[in-house]
């Protein structure tokens, strides 16, 4: 077969296991395709989605950030304090990505000039990070935020029938497909991930791109804690537990390398939606919660089976 | 491409398969908006308390003849919006939920209200949105039992320590509160600190806890988990220490009678279940329900 | 104990390393085998202890026909290979590595420590070293890691010892120590290999030489019988052919001046300057530090002290980056490790330093990206079908031309080449050595680190000789011969 036949269908593999989901679960249950329930699965696939692009960018330079979770809460919570002292919701958002920014940041700086690896750089960040959330919560969810509907409508609202977290997600996937794909610094991401030594060898600023790298999934995951908080109109201390592994595992199922420098973001997006997509199906299969994590490690294993040849 | 083609299908396979077996119930995907199904959405099912009280809601639902969609939230507060919302999605007509958090339920409750789907909270509140009916034991009430207890046992001033759950969730600030109404008055409480319900966490605790604390007379626990590692961590110091818990889970009424645990303030979480698939069937024929129904708690020690 | 090695022949591929050699090595004899890299010293050694298989020839042991599949078998039978690159495990302490391969065990099959931490002692005594037993093999000099490796040999029994190298990187007094144990082995009756590019060693410790050039054995004298320059000469033999292009252009003025300059773990500075449009050829032997000197100018590795001038302006170069801005680029010797990401198509590879240049807005622009890379592909004559092929695709010459392409895109004024033939065809080289020249027909300057004496002759202005991390002399073109380049190489005068 023609090289560039092989290529596209690969990189169609993921595309193609989405729709395949898709037909499987429609055809047991006819509720799956109702309008309202794809609306509810693009609102539940976006928090996934959000942070998964940053880890995209991460894994790319051959990184990985086990911290997301936690930055959420701890941005989420700091977000909920500010509104609830009184800060204007929409601008407490923006604080909110702004302390995931510094958050992230610290991660690349202590991976970028502290050399350490970015697996126990973001462990060790993961925990401080949590416990920094539940000594400025003293262990409690901070609730009773606001009543602005602005802010309710950050996780809750609909624009057009869409629902603004999916908005959120497309606009965040658009820009970021942009920078990735169309910008110097996205070539760079790349280029670091192929081969550190010869990215710096060729002059390329790798402290910098690989700072980038973590304040944007820093500032991702801040987005993603605000679109939480706002659905749940409370932050939880306990909030995005877990999240990392989902997010690797949409940036994974879309065909990025974990070895770096290989992958992009169309597939992030979906990776994500097929996470999303195995959750609610199940549930609305009603198929048992402990046979819904089964089956979501085996379609991963399936995906990252059917990638190999690439590694 | 033959490699993608195969996995399509183990894909195609695997789903069906499990949701042939893996599957709540036999019924098909429709004519769920028809009957009267319920959909449960519990906090976790990693612990055996939250076990028990799935089995009642399964035992009474099939006694019923009812069709009940149980969904898991694995104690984040985010995936159970996720799951409430699924199950609204799946037409559901009354909806029980035993939330994660009581303040970020809230908008899933309205969610509910929204589509007037009628919902009845189970162990924890709603801090918002319409309940029918809510079904906890009396926590605050448990705690006090237990306080009460060690004063009993141990007499006015024991010097007692306190291994708390999860911080924030109501069921630890209720229990901690009810003990609190009996012991600052009468226990010496010298030290608290959390474990989160769970049960190495409540060892490593309480080690340090005796540690730090050598002449501690009574722990109080705020689950059966917890106040079970504190008997490890008890025999370890080589320690008698009375050992009171909450829940009343099989492991801990076992420990009871084993007398390696002093007392556990048992919950009856199966009874829970049963009781809100009752109410649950009630308010689908349209009957009147009361807004708060109280589970009895009692203190289980050896016979 | 004899051993004869007749008419051995091994090709890697097409590249035929061993044409014809024959050896022959004595018990008691220190036997110096010498040559140029690449001239089939360790590869003969290596098909004695059985790593490789000889495609023809023959050894015999004492008469007798014998081939060992593995180092391990012919370990066994005493023939010791003690490697450049010291087999140890840092993690371990040097007893544990004595004995990993042959513990001493207890009755119950547990490990006697004792027993071994005794032997290995009275070793120690009798060859009248001091070694750290007990201490993390990776904490300890090389020296001490090399007696012990050669200690771990004797305890074999071994009959022959092959060293390579042994000495470079010891110091002084350990090198005194190596060869005070070298005589006793020989007092011992051990017959010993010894691999060095030493003259002034090779001819106080050694009984006789044998030089290796081109795969062959030149010739094998007694050390009494020969002279420094009678070696110098079988090894370099060759004549340079037609095989360089002409050079034409006349080196303008100094572009560059390096004075004082002192890489990390250097014990010496570095003093050279660079004119415009000069091609500066820098010989040395493996090792000798010429690799370490160019990363160190460029920014890879740190340095302390010294003074990079470049066209009267004083520079620190932290980074890469900063060189790069300078207008320096740098063709490292390792191509696949830091030249080229295979990944990558060849029009990425060749356009990455200069995405600033081509897209001064960071936002990319495709058309513009293909037509640089594109024509800068043409211009070296990259053999592809495109540029969007991966660089993985090509070969290692055509490789190289990226490499090159990708610097040239940033028309830099000095072009550091490590290496910059090394592992390519014949064809490819002609190619490459053409654009060095045009490209210092337009007043570019190159330094080039070359291992290949050939290619330094044939395309130096000047030739640098580097020797032991200090320049040894700077020759010009009219008085570098080989003999010259060697001697100096080898720390002659």
């Amino acid at each position: 077969m023609n090289r560039n036949v092989t290529d596209t269908i690969k990189k169609l593999g993921p595309l193609i296991g989405l729709i395949a989901l898709f037909i499987i679960i429609a055809s047991l249950n006819d509720s799956f395709l109702d309008f309202s329930n794809l609306r509810n699965l693009l609102r539940q696939v976006s928090i996934n989605a959000i942070i998964a692009f940053g880890m995209t960018f991460v894994i790319l330079t051959a990184g990985i950030d086990l911290s997301v979770g936690s930055i959420l809460a701890l941005s989420s919570a700091i977000m909920a304090n500010f509104i609830v002292g009184g800060m204007n919701p929409e601008v407490a958002i923006v604080a909110a990505a702004g302390v995931g920014i510094i958050l992230g940041g610290i991660n690349g700086i202590v991976i970028a000039y502290g050399k350490v690896a970015p697996f126990i750089a973001t462990l060790a960040t993961m925990t401080i990070y949590r416990g920094a959330t539940l000594v400025f919560t003293d262990g409690n969810p901070i609730s009773g935020l606001t009543t602005d509907p602005t802010f309710h409508a950050f996780g809750q609202g609909d624009i057009a029938g869409l629902p603004i977290p999916a908005i959120t997600m497309f606009l965040s996937f658009l820009i970021l497909w942009f920078v990735l794909q169309k910008t110097s610094l996205g070539r760079q991401t790349y280029a670091i991930g192929g081969s550190e030594k010869v990215s710096y060898i060729a002059g390329i600023k790798i402290n910098r791109v690989k700072i980038f790298a973590y304040a944007l999934t820093g500032m991702l995951s801040a987005i993603a804690g605000a679109i939480i908080t706002s659905r749940l109109n409370s932050a939880q201390p306990t909030a995005g537990m877990g999240y990392e592994l989902d997010a690797i595992a949409a940036v994974v199922l879309g065909g990025t390398s974990l070895a770096g420098g290989r992958g992009h973001i169309v597939g992030t997006l979906i990776g994500a939606l097929i996470i999303g997509t195995l959750n609610n199906g199940l549930n609305i299969l009603d198929v048992s919660s402990f046979y819904q994590q089964i089956v979501k490690g085996i379609v991963i294993l399936l995906a990252v089976l059917g990638d190999r040849k690439k590694a | 491409m033959k490699k993608l083609l195969t996995i399509i299908a183990a894909m195609v396979l695997v789903i069906g398969l499990i949701a042939g077996c893996g599957s709540n119930s036999s019924n098909g995907g429709d004519g769920d908006k028809k009957q009267g199904t319920i959909g449960f959405s519990v906090s976790t099912l990693n612990n055996p308390f939250f076990v028990s009280l799935k089995d009642g809601v399964e035992k009474q639902a099939k006694e019923l003849g009812l069709k009940v969609k149980i969904v898991d939230a694995q104690n984040d507060p985010a995936k159970q919006a996720n799951d409430v919302a699924d199950l609204l999605e799946s037409g559901v007509s009354i909806l029980i939920v035993n939330p994660v958090d009581s303040a970020a339920i809230a908008t899933s409750v309205e969610a509910a209200n929204a589509k007037n789907i009628p919902v009845i909270t189970v162990d924890r509140s709603t801090d918002k949105g319409k309940v029918v009916a809510h079904i906890a034991s009396d926590n605050v009430k448990g705690g006090e039992m237990a306080a009460q207890l060690i004063v009993d046992k141990l007499g006015n001033g024991a010097k007692v320590a306190e291994i708390e759950g999860i911080p924030g969730a109501s069921a630890t600030r209720e229990r901690g509160q009810g003990f609190h109404n009996v012991a600052d008055k009468s226990l010496d409480v010298v030290a608290k600190q959390s474990a989160d319900f769970d049960r190495t966490k409540g060892l490593n605790v309480s080690t340090n806890i005796l540690q730090a604390n050598p002449d501690v007379k009574a722990i109080f626990a705020h689950n059966d988990e917890m106040a079970l590692g504190a008997i490890q961590a008890a025999k370890s110091a080589g320690k008698q220490i009375f050992i009171v818990g909450f829940d009343g889970t099989e492991d801990a009424q076992k420990a009871v009678q084993d007398g390696t645990l002093a007392a556990t303030v048992a919950q009856q979480p199966e009874l829970m279940g049963k009781i809100a698939v009752d109410t649950a069937a009630k308010v689908i024929k349209g009957e009147q329900v009361d807004s708060k129904i109280p589970v009895e708690l009692k203190v289980v020690t050896k016979q | 104990m004899e051993i004869k090695m007749t008419g051995i022949a091994k090709a890697f591929g097409t590249n035929q390393v061993l044409k014809d050699v024959n050896i022959t090595l004595k018990a008691g004899e220190v036997h110096a085998l010498m040559g140029e890299n690449g001239a089939g010293k360790s590869t003969l050694m290596n098909i004695l202890t059985g790593l490789h298989k000889a495609d023809a020839g023959t050894i015999t042991i004492d008469g007798v026909t014998t081939t060992y599949s593995s180092p391990r078998e012919a370990e066994k039978h005493g023939i010791a290979f003690i490697h450049q690159e010291l087999n140890i495990w840092p993690n371990l302490s040097l007893l544990e590595n004595l004995y990993l391969m042959q513990p001493k065990t207890n009755s119950l099959g547990m490990l006697n420590r004792q027993a071994m931490l005794q032997e290995a002692k009275a070793k120690c005594e009798e060859m009248k070293i001091d070694l750290p037993l007990t201490k993390e093999a990776g904490l300890c000099s090389v020296g001490q890691q090399q007696m012990a490796e050669i200690l771990r040999v004797l305890m074999l029994n071994a009959k022959v010892v092959i060293m390579d190298e042994p000495s470079a990187a010891l110091t002084e007094r350990e090198t005194a120590t190596l060869f005070r144990m070298m005589r006793q082995l020989k007092e011992h009756g051990v017959a010993i290999v010894y691999i060095s590019h030493r003259m002034e060693e090779v001819f106080s410790e050694c009984d006789v030489i044998t030089v290796m050039r081109d795969g062959h054995t030149i010739s094998t004298k007694p050390v009494k019988e020969t002279t420094v320059d009678e070696v110098v000469r079988d090894m370099v033999g060759r004549s340079i052919d037609e095989f360089y292009p002409d050079r034409t252009t006349t080196p303008g003025d100094v572009i560059l001046t390096v004075k004082g300059l002192k890489p990390k773990e250097f014990k010496n500075t570095i003093s050279f300057d660079l004119r415009k449009g000069e091609i500066l050829g820098v010989a040395g032997l493996m090792g000798a530090g010429r690799t370490e000197i160019m990363r160190a100018i460029f920014g890879i590795d740190s340095h302390e002290g010294g003074e990079i001038t470049l066209q009267g302006k004083p520079l620190h170069f932290k980074k890469p980056e900063d060189a790069i801005k300078a207008g320096i680029a740098f063709i490292t010797e390792d191509r696949k490790g830091e030249g080229l990401i295979l990944d990558f198509s060849i029009g990425s590879n060749i356009t990455l330093p200069n995405l600033k240049q081509v897209c001064p807005t960071h936002v990319l622009n495709k058309n513009k990206l293909f037509d640089f890379a594109d024509s800068l592909s043409k211009k070296l004559g990259v053999k592809t079908q495109s540029v969007h092929l991966p660089a993985s695709s090509l070969s290692g010459g055509n490789q190289q031309k990226v490499v090159i392409a990708k610097w040239i895109g940033l028309s830099p004024s000095i072009i550091i080449m490590d290496e910059p033939t090394r592992g390519i065809d014949i064809g490819a080289k002609r190619d490459i050595y053409d654009l060095m020249n045009e490209l210092t027909s337009q007043g570019v300057s190159i330094i080039m680190v070359s291992s290949e004496l050939p290619e330094v002759l044939g395309m130096s202005d000047r030739v640098m000789v580097i020797h032991e991390g200090a320049v040894a002399g700077i020759l010009d073109r009219s008085k570098a011969t080989p003999e010259a380049i060697m001697n100096l190489a080898t720390g002659g005068q």
